[in-house]
């Protein structure tokens, strides 16, 4: 099987007059977990919602091995995007139960392994019966994680999986999420704000912020490459000088700014000023601060 | 193997000494397989990917060989390989972060050889 790629290209979408995504492009490999990572109104939902057809966007395009897969069914089977399941939405006014979304799932999604939703319902300990207007917030994010994992689409998209998940379903989520990902080489993109647990997962972030795509990058690259130096604040300026750098604060004499190095830079450790590693929440929001500048 | 991760470096570096550390330590004997990436990645809950880039470190430094279609197996003579790079990095790692820290507390090269002799009095007298 060769290499699937997905695409977008110059993506922009409009809310009544309001651009909520400014150009956006992006390719995703087969066989990688995303993490997309973005501020509440960012874009995130909007943005996997056009990359899985389910709404179109007011131009550009999204390409599956160079085909659109607006409207086009083959495409389609390949790529699937789990929402967040709101039961007050619009057409969910009845009342579903838990195993009417399993029945649609299974009769909507080619690939469908009613085997793995089975045991992933029973692990979960979800009441097949009930309406999901009674299900909780944890217990709905359940069930969404049910029908991503079992639609076994190529491409898999998660929003906010975890929200209202207690630690140990999180912890749960993300060992079967590794178990599959393990097992078939799926590709995931998986929004999340609780960064810090999710990580470790990521082969590459995605930051999107206020529409844009600020950065996509390998995690652990972007982990090494983000320094955050403080000190005496001549120190700090000297060392950092010439670098990229966010996110400066100042306290008294003292101050601390995050650096981005490229590629072969370094920043020389010298007695006055600390170096340390950041982890990727604090990344995130050095990054989004000096936007917001 | 069993270690926690830590913010304090990156994973895939802390999966390269977790491994060193359990060849050590015995927990791995040489010509024995270790974990596959996968079941690194599963037991960590980290990318596959970060767990192969600490394990073929590894590799680069024969420490551990690949068995093709097998998995990765510790090499012969990996333990003392470790210690003699270990030894090599001791003074890198560890003298010269003292070093400073006992420079900035103005503790004189004199005090800190006496520190040095009392801790190991101290153990023969135990």
């Amino acid at each position: 099987m060769s290499e699937k790629i997905l695409q977008c290209r110059g993506i922009v979408k409009e809310y009544r007059k309001q651009e909520v995504l400014h150009n956006i492009d992006l390719t995703l490999e087969q066989g990688k977990i995303y993490g997309l990572i973005g501020r509440n109104g960012a874009g995130k939902t909007t943005l996997l919602s056009i990359l899985s057809a389910q709404n179109p966007a007011t131009s550009g395009d999204v390409l599956l091995n160079g085909e659109k897969v607006w409207e086009n069914s083959r495409a389609l089977e390949e790529i699937f995007f789990s929402r967040e399941i709101s039961p007050n939405a619009v057409g969910d006014s009845s009342g579903l139960r838990v195993k009417d979304y399993l029945e649609m799932a299974e009769a909507y999604l080619p690939k469908w392994d009613k085997n793995m939703a089975e045991e992933l319902v029973e692990l979960f300990h979800l009441d097949k019966k009930k309406k999901t207007l009674k299900l909780s917030k944890g217990m709905l994010s359940m069930l969404s994680i049910v029908l991503a994992l079992a639609s076994k689409a190529e491409f898999t998209f998660m929003d906010e999986p975890v929200s209202g998940l207690d630690v140990v379903a999180r912890e749960q989520f993300y060992r079967l999420l590794l178990e599959e990902f393990t097992e078939s080489g799926r590709t995931f993109v998986i929004s999340t704000h609780i960064i810090e647990e999710a990580a470790d997962l990521f082969e590459e972030v995605i930051f999107l912020h206020e529409g844009r795509i600020l950065l996509k990058e390998n995690t652990q690259e972007l982990l090494e490459h983000s320094i955050y130096v403080s000190g005496r604040a001549e120190e700090v300026d000297e060392a950092v000088k010439g670098k990229e750098i966010h996110h400066q604060e100042i306290l008294g004499r003292s101050k601390s700014v995050m650096v981005r190095l490229k590629e072969g830079e370094t920043l020389n450790q010298t007695q006055g000023i600390t170096l340390q590693p950041m982890n990727l929440q604090k990344v995130f929001v050095s990054l989004c601060a000096g936007e917001e500048e | 193997m069993q270690e926690l991760l830590n913010q304090e470096k990156s994973i895939y570096l802390q999966i390269k000494e977790m491994i060193e550390r359990d060849i050590l330590r015995d927990i791995l004997l040489e010509e024995e397989r270790v974990p596959s990436t996968n079941e690194l990645a599963k037991l960590y809950a980290i990318n596959p990917a970060t767990a192969a880039k600490g394990v073929n470190l590894l590799v680069d430094e024969g420490i551990l060989y690949k068995k093709r279609g097998i998995g990765m197996f510790v090499a012969a003579g990996a333990k003392e390989a470790i210690r003699k790079k270990r030894r090599e990095h001791f003074f890198e790692d560890y003298v010269k972060a003292m070093l400073a820290e006992a420079a900035n507390l103005g503790i004189s090269k004199e005090e800190l050889i006496e520190m040095i002799a009392w801790n190991q009095g101290g153990k023969e007298n135990e």
